[in-house]
């Protein structure tokens, strides 16, 4: 590490040069931020002369001012807002005309420090195995969301508890959310942040122009050419957390004469990092615009982006193999093939998107936009396949030293010989054992060579998420009056995306072949059933043999339907703003299956059963109905809707007090509500709409350099569905757990400040979240064997799924035990049983809350922040994390898992296998700096350094899950958990960005 | 001073470029070279497999603590399943047992392969021992020590012990089955080190069926084997089971069917627990429905004359070939088959266990 943080500063000496610097002047002009070209209102214009203030002024709702009748002479102008780095520019008016300024871009303030998320939101979280992405999408000037918003991400904080479904991403006016997932698609547009920089952001539950918005802020990206800051800019950017490289190149015309702007953004973001062996990236992202002003003010634009190459992705492992690697992120995806670092799981995209916007103001009073947004490509991500031969995973729990031994008997491993061999194969650290610690690809190789007949053994595999998602959103922005506006509009979404795997590598075999290996286990004897295209089988006598790039697995359509009307009405009355929004919407999807699977084989074209050798292949569920698992499902079909409200008064002073309730009525995501759909056409019994409660209070105040926000919020969410599909050990088999009714409640502070100290240039700023995300119902769960969608429980409740109870203990001969005291009935007596002897019951001392996982309910950060007049920044952060979460399985929450093999729950097993982890506490401390140069006034040269969790705490625990699997004790009288596994947060690593703009 | 600093800054930017190489390998690198063959062993065998097992002392297993190494040929297969996480070598004295505890292993080692193995650190073991029984020797195997001593040894399943105990050979012709004769079948005192056929492939003709089977089955197989109330025998008679074994969902369809009903429920001596069709122990099964929801495959040995002698040809219920229907022809005992397997002994008895059905020859 030392030695890349050497060469990127040698890098940096190389390029860095000293300089001289600016400023300009005028008298009207419009005050924009720089970041986004957003008009900034409210600022304080002032302008004064030999010390002495000559005119003040504030800019209105547009960012624009105007000073008039001032005698010719040279006058120094200073604009202050909250939020930016104040602005002193001097102004000649001669000749008695009003100077026309044009635009005057103030700098946010943390945009100084370029730690914005051009450095390093595109954090891509999926490919790390979790399923979100980053929370706050910061820009903003919330003091709050400029502490946490960049520096809560390496702990992978999430807004108020928030899943990221929950904060709508819009480009452009077009909601981006997934439409299979609802996660947010920082992905498409990474690499690009010059591009997409400039953006307009809500946060909490404020509405926006561009749409309602949910509960967790919105964010809009404009994307539009005359957007991009004008000017050529470049960067290079190192890391050593990510990936080691990004160059950037951009050049944007501002607008010209005939009244087109264009743009160009490209940029390469290459190589591994010191931290994650095999994550690395080779990715290469465009963005091309152009856009025509026309003499009417109305303008097009039409650009379009994509972000293409590959990226290597980190596994979780349990405890057990970070300690025997001596290593928290210790990544199980790679291994040496002929003394190549190979990953075994690469996401590959190629995503473009193509947007057209139209706006337009027939009259002052009117603003009209309408976006028509398209995205298709693909999105694939490999993994191994096998099929009949040993599980190639390298961390693969029956290649542990666990597996043979462990200090409890119970455990049932008892075999301290095979311990230590496994123990040696994991503790030696040197090229000739990392065949048993990482991928054997030489091995896997091997095997497949071993195959007279070619068929590989083991494969690498592509499962493709393919998007055809076609977007028009329209919008209107009315202001009848001074005192009302308001904003409504259309969003429309047609989305067929198809979900299929590929084979992407035979590792050196000539085929794969196309038939299910886990149906064999329990079909064997029937080899139509085992077929993962049936109709390839009838037709040709043969399971298909897959060669390179052949689709094989499974196969189908997921096509999603969404309209939605919404409208926002804002009233202002002196101090006092009212807002009422409401939106409908009608949302169906449906899933279509293009590839017959023997499991479920459904009927043929003529609506006749399916036979094979005399045997009905055409299988039924427990209603009776076909499985099937080609062609149309069922359509879920959904009116969703949602009502905000909001209040908000405005104290003299600049203290300002706001409220805002919602209501919200979403559909669940196509993902959410097929048990399996990469098998059949299922739909979870009683899918229903997921709703959402939410009100928060605030008050803020801003002045003289402070600045306070603090937050109350409190939001219910109910009957959230969710799927997944795991090895059950209780079972023998592979199940699909499908549960309803989950419900949630989020509620907490949040506390922004800011404050100056009194030496010049420095200030405090600090965060807190403070909240409690738990689980508020025991759901309901229905598992069925993903081989012949037989059910095993309908419907049953997951008693341990909101809470676990913790049992009294008291010391007895010395040991500690749980105590039992004797039952009473309602009355208070005691209960006897049929013997007439007292009834005994452990005695429950109280229970633990179960919290929504991978996010710390207590977060804050107090910062130290120091700025030079001449352009140096300094800020020294430290935060501390608390009470984050474990993701729990269903499984260990249910009787079946408390009871063990013999059925009979005792407190032991039930606190042991309920009680949800809790992570320890962390304590961070960053450091940033950083200068920037002018040269001739037109050149800008710059550089930040980010240094991340300098004191290298390396066991910080950012999320994880448990694994589903049981182990039977000894005595078969319960279940032991297999441990969870975890992903941890980097040690020390820095970011350096060196910039160069004319 | 200005020199020195570019000669450090150059020496620094070399340093960590080196460093840089693996990291950025993926980067570049868009398609992978094929990995080589694996590379043959030359070790030298330096004990026969008759002798290592003659070093055996009934009851008694060795952790094999000198440099003994055998070589052989793999004469079975785990492809069709019949096999599972183990495979037999043999050499012109005898065959044995490797317990290579691994799914998969004709991937590794093909039939016909020579495999070298470097004893020291295995466990030679017998299982199938009936002691005082008139002999009742059962199959002398090579794996690892068993510390809880339910068995004489255990699987060996660490890659590295793997990798550094079983050195690959050269791929030959497969294994001829040698055809014997009832004379030199094995008797019960008989073990690897005293008959040259035991663990070695044999062909066995003219067998005709024995109108009996052996099949233990367990109430829940997640609860102790051993107590006799979670313990069903269907043995003397065929039970009406007339297919080689019985995967699952076959253990299901016989269940169903009643054939089984009478059955009764413990080891013999022990019937105190009522029948299948009425179970009686609140601790396992009360009703035919708690037994079926336990289902699970089974291993059946079908019985054959050879002659006078019985031959058990153990089939697992995991094979695939587990659920095909034995011809009616020799269930009624008009056709004779031919049986190519490896011979082996259980509790001194002789069983014979093929590598797939094509190894049972119908006249």
């Amino acid at each position: 590490m030392i030695k890349r943080l050497a060469f990127s500063l040698t890098l940096m000496l190389l390029c860095l040069t000293a300089f001289a610097q600016l400023p300009t002047g005028g008298v009207k002009g419009v005050v924009v931020s720089r970041d986004g070209r957003v008009p900034v209102a409210g600022a304080s214009v002032v302008l004064s002369q030999g010390g002495a203030q000559i005119a003040d002024c504030t800019t209105d709702g547009q960012g624009a001012f105007m000073v008039e009748a001032l005698p010719d002479g040279m006058y120094s102008m200073t604009i202050v807002a909250n939020g930016f780095v104040r602005a002193d520019v001097n102004v000649t008016v001669d000749n008695g005309f009003v100077k026309d300024m044009m635009r005057l871009s103030l700098i946010p303030e943390q945009m100084l420090a370029e730690v914005d998320d051009s450095s390093f939101a595109d954090f891509d979280m999926d490919d790390s195995g979790f399923t979100d992405n980053p929370t706050i999408m910061y820009g903003t000037t919330d003091v709050f969301t400029s502490v946490a918003g960049y520096g809560f991400s390496s702990i992978r904080f999430k807004n108020r508890g928030y899943e990221s479904e929950s904060q709508d991403i819009y480009l452009a006016g077009v909601k981006m959310n997934d439409a299979l997932t609802g996660y947010s698609p920082f992905s498409l547009w990474s690499g690009l942040n010059e591009a997409m920089r400039s953006k307009e952001t809500t946060i909490g539950m404020e509405s926006a122009e561009y749409g309602l918005g949910h509960i967790n802020g919105t964010t809009n990206l404009l994307g539009n050419p005359s957007a991009v800051r004008p000017g050529w800019r470049f960067s290079l950017l190192s890391n050593n957390a990510l990936y080691r490289l990004r160059v950037m190149a951009n050049y944007a015309s501002g607008e010209l004469d005939n009244g087109i702007s264009y743009a160009v953004n490209l940029s390469a973001r290459v190589g591994g990092n010191d931290w994650i062996e095999g994550v690395y990236y080779r990715n290469f992202s465009y963005y091309l615009g152009i856009e025509k002003r026309f003499a009417d003010d109305s303008r097009l634009a039409l650009f379009s982006f994509a972000n293409t190459g590959q990226r290597g992705a980190q596994n979780a492992s349990t405890q057990e193999v970070y300690d025997l690697m001596g290593d928290n992120l210790y990544n199980s995806n790679w291994g040496y093939q002929n003394g190549v670092v190979r990953n075994a799981r690469v996401r590959k995209t190629f995503e473009p998107v193509t947007v057209l916007k139209y706006t337009a103001s027939p009259s002052d009073h009117l603003d009209l936009s309408a976006t028509l947004l398209y995205r298709c490509g693909w999105n694939g991500y490999t993994a191994l396949d096998w099929y009949d031969a040993p599980d190639p995973r390298p961390d693969y729990y029956r290649n542990l030293p666990s597996y043979f031994f462990m200090d409890d008997d119970d455990y049932n491993r008892l075999n301290e010989g095979k311990y230590q061999w496994a123990t040696e194969s994991w503790t030696t650290h040197n090229k000739d054992f990392a065949a048993y610690q990482h991928i054997n690809w030489d091995r896997l190789y091997n095997v497949n060579y071993n195959q007279a007949d070619g068929r590989s053994k083991y494969a690498q595999e592509e499962r493709h998420v393919d998007q055809n998602d076609l977007n028009l959103a329209a919008s209107v922005a009315w202001f009848p009056t001074e005192k009302f506006t308001l904003h409504a509009g259309f969003n429309g979404k047609i989305n067929s995306t198809e979900n299929y795997k590929k084979i992407a590598d035979l590792l050196g075999g000539k085929y794969y072949v196309n038939i299910d290996q886990f149906a064999e286990r329990d079909f064997a004897s029937n080899e139509a059933l085992i077929q993962n295209d049936l109709d390839y089988f009838l037709s040709k006598g043969e399971a298909e043999k897959v060669t390179e790039g052949g689709k094989y697995g499974y196969d189908y359509y997921a096509h999603v339907r969404r309209a939605n009307l919404w409208a926002n009405g804002v009233y202002t009355l002196g101090s006092l703003t009212a807002s009422l929004g409401a939106s409908l919407g009608y949302e169906s999807f449906w899933r279509e299956g293009l590839m017959r699977k023997g499991l479920f084989a459904g009927l043929d074209d003529h609506g006749n059963e399916i036979t094979y050798q005399g045997k009905t292949l055409t299988a039924y569920d427990h209603k009776g109905n076909v499985i099937t698992s080609k062609g149309k499902s069922d359509v879920c079909k959904f009116l969703t809707y949602s009502t905000k409200m909001s209040l908000a008064y405005l104290l003299s002073g600049g203290h300002r007090f706001s409220l805002n309730a919602g209501y919200f009525a979403d559909a669940p995501t196509f993902n959410d509500a097929f048990i399996s759909p990469r098998t059949r056409n299922t739909i979870i019994d009683g899918i229903t709409t997921q709703k959402t409660m939410s009100a928060d209070v605030n008050y803020q105040w801003a002045g003289n350099g402070y600045s306070l926000r603090v937050t109350g919020y409190w939001t219910k969410i109910k009957d959230q569905t969710d799927v997944m599909s795991v090895y059950d050990d209780s079972q023998q088999s592979f199940v699909n757990f499908a549960l309803t009714g989950i419900d949630q409640r989020h509620m907490g502070v949040e506390i922004g400040a800011k404050m100056p100290l009194p030496v010049q240039g420095l200030s405090l700023s600090g965060a807190l979240s403070l909240g409690e995300f738990i689980y508020t119902s025991n759901p309901r769960m229905t598992t069925t064997i993903d081989n012949s969608a037989e059910l095993i429980n309908v419907d049953e409740e997951i008693p341990y799924w909101k809470q676990s109870p913790q049992y009294r203990r008291v010391v007895y001969n010395k040991t500690e035990q749980i105590e039992y005291g004797f039952r009473k009935d309602e009355n208070g007596d005691y209960v006897k049983d049929d013997k007439g002897n007292y009834v005994l019951d452990p005695v429950i001392d109280g229970y633990q809350k179960h919290h929504v996982p991978s996010t710390p309910e207590i977060a804050t950060a107090l910062a130290l922040n120091y700025r030079t007049r001449s352009y140096w920044f300094f800020e020294l952060t430290g935060q501390f994390f608390a009470k984050s979460y474990l993701d729990m399985n269903p499984l260990y929450r249910t009787c079946t898992a408390v009871g063990g093999a013999d059925g009979i729950a005792t407190p032991e097993e039930i606190e042991y296998m309920t009680t949800q982890e809790e992570f320890d506490p962390a304590f961070l401390l960053n450091l940033s700096l950083g200068k920037s140069w002018y040269i001739h006034r037109k050149y800008n040269i710059g550089f930040s350094l980010n240094a991340q969790n300098i004191l290298n705490n390396r066991g910080v625990r950012t999320g994880g899950y448990e694994q589903s699997r049981l182990i039977t004790s000894m005595n078969k009288d319960r279940y032991y958990k297999f441990d969870s596994k975890y992903f941890y947060m980097c040690g020390a690593n820095y970011m350096l960005n060196l910039y160069f703009r004319f | 001073m200005k020199r020195i600093i570019s000669i450090v800054a150059f020496a620094l930017a070399l340093v960590s470029c080196n460093s840089l190489i693996e990291e950025f390998q993926p980067v570049f690198t868009t398609t992978y070279e094929a990995p080589k063959p694996y590379a043959v062993s030359e070790i030298e065998p330096n004990i026969t497999i008759a002798d290592l097992c003659a070093m055996y002392i009934t009851a008694t297993p060795w952790n094999i603590d000198r440099n003994l190494i055998i070589a052989g040929k793999v004469s079975t297969t785990d492809k069709p399943g019949n096999f599972y996480k183990s495979l037999y070598i043999q050499d012109e004295t005898g065959g044995i047992e490797l317990k290579i505890g691994k799914n998969g292993l004709y991937n590794y080692y093909s039939p016909g392969q020579t495999l070298k193995v470097r004893c020291f650190g295995m466990t030679l073991g017998m299982y199938g021992y009936k002691s005082g029984n008139y002999g009742g020797q059962g199959m002398i195997q090579l794996g690892y020590e068993d510390p809880t001593k339910s068995y004489e040894t255990a699987y060996f399943e660490s890659a590295y012990f793997i990798d550094s105990h079983i050195l690959p050979g050269e791929v030959g012709e497969e294994v001829v089955p040698a055809e014997i004769t009832e004379e030199q079948l094995p008797g019960p005192y008989d073990t690897q080190s005293t008959n040259q056929y035991i663990g070695k492939l044999v062909t066995l003709k003219n067998l005709t069926y024995g109108n009996k089977i052996f099949c233990l089955m367990y109430i829940n197989s997640n609860m102790e084997k051993t107590l006799s109330a979670n313990r069903i025998f269907l043995s003397d008679k065929t039970w009406g089971v007339t297919t080689w074994a019985m995967s699952e969902n076959k253990f299901k369809e016989y269940f169903d069917s009643g054939l089984w009903d009478e059955v009764k429920i413990g080891n013999s001596g022990d019937y105190n627990y009522g029948t299948v069709g009425e179970p009686n122990d609140p601790g396992f099964a009360t009703s035919k429905a708690d037994i079926r929801a336990h289902s699970s495959a089974y291993s059946v040995s079908q019985y054959f004359k050879m002659g006078n002698t019985d031959i058990a040809l153990r089939t697992s219920g995991y094979s695939k070939f587990s659920d095909e229907e034995i011809p009616q022809a020799v269930l009624d005992g008009t056709a004779t088959v031919d049986i190519t397997g490896v011979l082996t002994m259980y509790q001194g008895t002789i069983q014979i266990v093929v590598n797939s059905r094509e190894d049972i020859v119908i006249h």
